[in-house]
């Protein structure tokens, strides 16, 4: 009950903060109806990204750990998904579960090994472990190597198969998955463990002696994390019908769910949707413009432009910048 | 057992290069206790300015090796001026995703210019044909640039040493207040181990050339070698990089030949993976 009322109070928020968030509700709700085409699929890939900032805010942003492996979790979840219903014809309802487990799982076993380790050694031993699995799924031909799995695609639209006509159904199903992950982030902030994990960024010996097991409650987060990125990634591999070790386990994609958390404000409640809300439309649109032209490249050196001014003068990210303004006034 | 003796002389070969890329990134850890994810980067910035300085101004590929090291001098520099210092200040987390921002921005910048494509030197004093002795087939590319690397390596050595200017870095290394009580300029100290990281990089990215492909991406991967070979020579251990250059480079062609090769970089992480797991302070760290 005080879990439910945690993760459903915003009360201790400014108001401004509770009128901004109900504007993204309505924003989301009536997106699908005002825009279509590209438009929507800008939208849907920004609810998918949300989930995987939300996701990595907690072990990156509250924990302070910059975990570089979100792709593989979001991969193997994907996998999971589309290998089931290829071989066996399993619906998404019962492999989702099965994928995100896996990469909790998976998350489990490795944050166990690899949270003995502290900073820099951390953040490239993910980075080792996530180039180490897809290296090992580009080469595993019985999930499709690196030609990938292709999900069959059934006569009529099927709610158990989440394959649907119309992208507005994906959106639906997007903005419920993100609104789980934002209540459950308004009750982590205020939970047991949420102190745990802020007391550890601050200061881990002291937390440790305080009685904190700085390990397990990382361990825990990172489980977390991994959760979150699982979700992602079996919705993904519905919504596109199609995943190959490139889209999926690419270290692009942790290092855009990391950059991405780290303008919208690690460490904070809003910065990973902020970050989305900047950097998706941006990465697409003007993917898309580039692309066109025949430019490659230039979008990742604008927010690679932008990672490096606001980690050398503004660590907090955009959020920092607003809660500065917020408090001279 | 005639696959054996090749596989470790050309991993050896291989291994005093990655020793020498593995260097610069010992040098700035060991200074500032900070990870240059853009090394990988450096590294290919060294091989564009010797790839296009020998095919624009058609000379030897060995004699751009003084323009990539200035090159990568000046880019360590600038990177520590422009953007380190400034990252010193904030949590690990703004560092560490500080010099990974460098590291995309050169990359894509590269890519920009040059597009994604491959691109080989064809002509040079030591691009030719192989030398067969008994089993062992020689590659004077990688023979030359192994010798090479290795004086290199030890020219670094000998400066950090015997020098009053590798004396001071190591100075800042051991103890930056302290350091700077003996008057030594620390600050001063922390760009030049940067643009020296820079200048051995560039350096390799210059041998480099002689015989492998030049592509906008490649840093990832020698990057990731030289965090393996760092972490399993012990972070900041100059020494400790030799040594481990060298096993890495076993690994690399031993696994190679006998596991498969799309499985040697694979092999190079779960390496890196074991070592930080098991023992992270490294073969010869402190």
């Amino acid at each position: 009950m005080r879990t439910l009322k945690d993760a459903l109070s915003f009360g201790d928020l400014p108001a401004s903060e509770r009128i901004g968030f109900i504007l993204f509700i309505i924003l989301c709700l009536v997106f699908p109806w005002i825009a279509k085409g590209f438009a929507q699929a800008v939208m849907i890939q920004f609810l998918i990204f949300c989930l995987y900032g939300l996701g990595w805010n907690l072990i990156g942003g509250y924990g302070g750990q910059v975990a570089l492996g979100q792709a593989k979790n979001v991969g193997m979840s994907a996998y999971t998904v589309a290998v089931l219903m290829v071989w066996w014809d399993i619906p998404f309802w019962v492999s989702t579960p099965l994928g995100v487990i896996v990469a909790t799982v998976e998350s489990f076993i490795l944050g166990y090994f690899l949270f003995r380790l502290r900073g820099h050694y951390f953040a490239i031993a993910t980075i080792a472990v996530s180039l180490v699995w897809q290296q090992l799924f580009i080469n595993w031909d019985w999930i499709g190597g690196a030609r990938g799995v292709e999900l069959p695609l059934k006569e009529t639209p099927n709610f158990i198969y989440m394959q649907f006509d119309s992208p507005i159904y994906y959106h639906y199903f997007a903005f419920v998955l993100v609104m789980g992950a934002i209540l459950f982030m308004n009750w982590f902030r205020k939970s047991r463990l949420g102190y745990q994990l802020r007391a550890i960024t601050s200061g881990e010996d002291v937390a440790e002696s305080l009685g904190i097991n700085a390990h397990w409650v990382k361990v825990k987060a990172y489980c977390i994390t991994g959760v979150f990125a699982g979700m992602g990634g079996a919705f993904y591999a519905v919504y596109y019908s199609y995943i190959d070790p490139f889209s999926v386990m690419h270290l692009e994609l942790s290092i855009m769910i990391a950059l991405m958390t780290m303008i919208g404000g690690a460490g904070s409640m809003w910065g990973p949707i902020i970050g989305a809300m900047i950097l998706i439309p941006l990465d697409r649109y003007l993917g898309a413009w580039l692309g066109g032209r025949g430019i490659i490249g230039v979008d990742f050196m604008i927010y690679a432009l932008m990672v490096m001014i606001i980690s050398a003068y503004e660590p907090k990210g955009i959020w920092g910048i607003i809660e500065k303004a917020r408090r001279k006034r | 057992m005639e696959m054996l003796l090749p596989a470790i002389i050309s991993g050896l070969l291989m291994g005093m290069i990655f020793a020498l890329v593995a260097l610069g990134l010992a040098i700035i850890f060991g200074v500032m206790n900070i990870v240059n994810f853009a090394h990988g980067e450096f590294l290919m910035v060294g091989m564009y300015t010797a790839f296009l300085t020998a095919t624009i101004l058609s000379i030897d590929p060995l004699l751009t090796l003084p323009i990539a090291a200035i090159v990568g001098l000046l880019l360590g520099i600038a990177s520590y001026y422009l953007l380190v210092r400034h990252l010193l200040k904030g949590p690990m987390l703004a560092q560490l995703l500080g010099t990974f921002g460098l590291m995309i921005f050169l990359r894509y910048l590269a890519m920009c210019i040059f597009g994604p494509d491959y691109e080989t030197l064809e002509h040079g004093w030591l691009i030719r044909e192989s030398i067969k002795l008994g089993p062992v087939v020689l590659s004077p590319p990688r023979l030359g640039t192994a010798v090479l690397s290795v004086i290199a390596f030890g020219i670094i050595c000998w400066m950090m040493d015997y020098t009053r200017l590798g004396k001071a870095l190591k100075a800042t290394a051991l103890d930056v207040e302290a350091a700077g009580y003996m008057g030594i300029d620390t600050e001063r100290m922390r760009g030049l181990a940067w643009g020296l990281g820079g200048a051995t990089v560039g350096i390799a990215g210059a041998l480099l050339t002689n015989f492998y492909y030049v592509f906008p991406t490649v840093g990832l991967l020698f990057v990731m070698i030289a965090f393996a070979t760092v972490a399993l020579g012990g972070f900041g251990s100059i020494k400790g990089a030799f040594v481990a250059g060298l096993i890495m480079g076993l690994i690399i062609d031993l696994g190679g030949t006998y596991i498969g090769p799309q499985y040697k970089f694979a092999l190079i992480y779960l390496t890196f993976f074991l070592v930080v797991v098991i023992r992270p302070k490294g073969l010869f760290g402190w």
